[in-house]
């Protein structure tokens, strides 16, 4: 008797086995990512709006960590040196990762700048190195075994220390804009530094398709995206003003979502190319640089 | 400014081919009309008045940095020898940086004891390469006589093609590469987009190439035009630097030297690659305009 398989052939499974884009750092996902302002009372107000709770503040330091889900964003208002801006700038992100230290000598040897980090008694020392512009990217690991914030950080007494996401908002990724004919350079710098692929053009998510996007080799269920955009044709020289300019959170529903923070206060944009859509949608800039962008995303 | 400055400016003048001041030699290659010049570390590093001071004047001498020559006997360290190379290419990026120049010219290493295997080579290219990423600064390696195994730019092409870096290109020596006796160097191997820099001097004499005079002004005149033709017609719109090191030109008042660069810039321009010249009645509007 002849057996019969009973799997679908269409899926290849028995065939051959097709590996996952390698993920060298053991990448799995956003851990926080911060702000730097001279404002971060304005901002927290604003991210209050799109349904964070401050949960913690820094020992030592004016740092606030705000969160719900499992979205953790940090406001950062400790100058060092040089004042801060009162416009909030995307000034760093954090990597969950397989081992931080690992991660962070091989993106030295691979060429990276690393960060020299100033701990003061009872702080994590996070190993960082430089991204675009002024900002940091930071590796995290052990995320799963214990909190790096129950070290840094005192959690405000009475507040629900793991707020739920507003209508299940989770981080998506993040929108770069580099100058002239720099998307090459940007995306051998994450393809090499931590395993991020480019998409072919046709794949784009949310509302605002510009540019280049780079997928993260993280798990299905914390995979995000860094959207990489260039100035207009139109527009000569910017090169030197580089940098991260917004987050993406992801939402199943994006008009629930839209529609839940709308009556939280929060506007959105509805000009001609860009109105809320079941695809996405994009806050109303705020505090002359803040803005998030919803995208339609189903995290696994 | 020269009336013919509008033609002109991908040329680009060595600074180490004019004697005296950092700000003589701004104001002298900027008076004989050129909009652009290649520095060295040591033109910042040895300013009496410090690094910053040296930045302040090539900022404000309007001039654009096309390249800062700099790092040399980079690739082929190991252990401590490359941590500190590494240190060093760091702070010249950021000088690079600190002149809102945009490409470093990386010349091959002279040091006998370096390693000079393909894969260690490429390996230490796309560690300078991805350096420089976030300054925004692309590296131009250039292969030379004196290095200690790559010595023709068809190996340095070789090596930059292994690395396969979106910011790493090639610096091209033309005075090396018409001298060399190498005969696999060909041009027209050249992708025209990866070829960042052309360095352009003629010869007192064909058997020393280290005498050097502005292009047009020596024995490789003829062997320069096409050189340099043969590259247009490839693709290259990139920059030329004008440089040399000749001790007559160092003896002499920087502007000379200067007005003789830029005279080699418009042979180059005009005779050469055939340029159009701005009609004279442009030119005296211009005037107006400008006065």
């Amino acid at each position: 008797m002849v057996a019969v398989s009973t799997s679908s052939p269409a899926s290849g499974a028995d065939r051959e086995a097709i590996p996952d884009a390698p993920n060298p750092i053991g990448l799995d996902g956003i851990e926080f990512i911060e702000y730097a302002t001279a404002k971060p009372q304005a901002l927290g107000q604003v991210l209050e709006n799109m349904g964070f709770k401050l949960v913690a503040r820094h020992r030592s330091r004016e740092v606030l960590l705000y969160r719900q889900g499992a979205i953790n964003l940090i406001i950062n208002a400790h100058a060092k040196g040089t004042p801060l801006p009162d416009k909030p700038v995307i000034s760093a992100i954090a990597l969950r990762v397989r081992d931080a230290a690992t991660a962070y000598h091989r993106a030295l040897d691979l060429g990276a700048w690393g960060v020299a980090t100033q701990v003061e008694v009872m702080e994590l020392n996070i190993p960082a190195v430089h991204g675009v512009g002024t900002s940091r990217i930071y590796f995290v690991d052990r995320h799963k075994v214990f909190s790096i914030y129950d070290v840094d950080f005192t959690p405000i007494p009475g507040v629900d220390q793991q707020p739920p996401a507003t209508a299940g908002l989770h981080f998506f990724g993040v929108v770069q804009y580099i100058g002239n004919d720099r998307t090459e350079d940007w995306t051998e710098f994450y393809r090499e530094l931590f395993g991020f692929t480019d998409l072919p053009p046709e794949q784009r998510f949310g509302i605002l398709p510009k540019g280049r996007i780079l997928r993260s080799p993280c798990p299905s269920a914390s995979r995000f995206y860094i959207q990489l955009i260039e100035p207009e044709a139109s527009v000569l020289d910017v090169e030197d003003d580089e940098g991260l300019h917004r987050i993406g959170l992801g939402s199943a529903d994006v008009l629930a979502t839209v529609a839940e923070l709308s009556q939280r206060g929060v506007e959105f944009v509805e000009s001609g190319s860009v109105h809320t859509e079941a695809r996405g949608a994009l806050t109303k800039t705020l505090m002359g640089s803040v803005s998030f962008e919803i995208v339609h995303n189903q995290q696994a | 400014m020269s009336p013919f400055s509008v033609n002109m400016d991908d040329f680009a003048l060595d600074s180490g081919a004019l004697a005296g001041s950092l700000a003589g030699r701004l104001a002298a290659a900027r008076e004989a009309g050129f909009n652009q010049i290649t520095l060295h570390a040591s033109d910042l590093s040895q300013h009496a008045q410090g690094v910053a001071a040296a930045v302040a004047e090539v900022l404000g001498s309007g001039l654009r940095v096309s390249a800062f020559d700099a790092l040399n006997d980079f690739e082929g360290l190991s252990g401590p020898l490359q941590a500190c190379k590494l240190d060093v290419a760091k702070a010249l990026l950021e000088m690079c940086q600190a002149v809102h120049c945009h490409q470093l010219v990386l010349n091959a290493s002279t040091l006998p004891g370096a390693a000079s295997d393909n894969a260690t080579l490429v390996r230490h290219l796309r560690q300078l390469a991805m350096l420089a990423i976030p300054k925004n600064i692309r590296i131009a390696y250039r292969a030379h006589a004196g290095a200690h195994s790559i010595r023709d730019f068809g190996q340095a092409w070789d090596l930059v093609c292994m690395a396969d870096m979106p910011n790493l290109g090639l610096c091209l020596d033309a005075t090396q590469t018409l001298a060399s006796p190498c005969t696999d160097n060909d041009l027209e191997m050249l992708d025209a987009e990866k070829l960042f820099l052309v360095q352009l001097a003629d010869s007192l004499d064909l058997a020393d190439p280290q005498a050097r005079l502005f292009p047009g002004e020596g024995v490789r005149r003829t062997e320069l035009a096409t050189f340099v033709s043969t590259l247009h017609t490839l693709g290259y719109r990139g920059d030329y630097s004008l440089g040399l090191s000749n001790p007559d030109y160092q003896s002499l008042p920087a502007p000379g030297v200067a007005d003789r660069a830029w005279r080699a810039a418009l042979w180059l321009g005009q005779d050469v690659l055939q340029r159009s010249v701005p009609l004279p009645n442009q030119i005296r509007l211009r005037r107006v305009l400008t006065h």
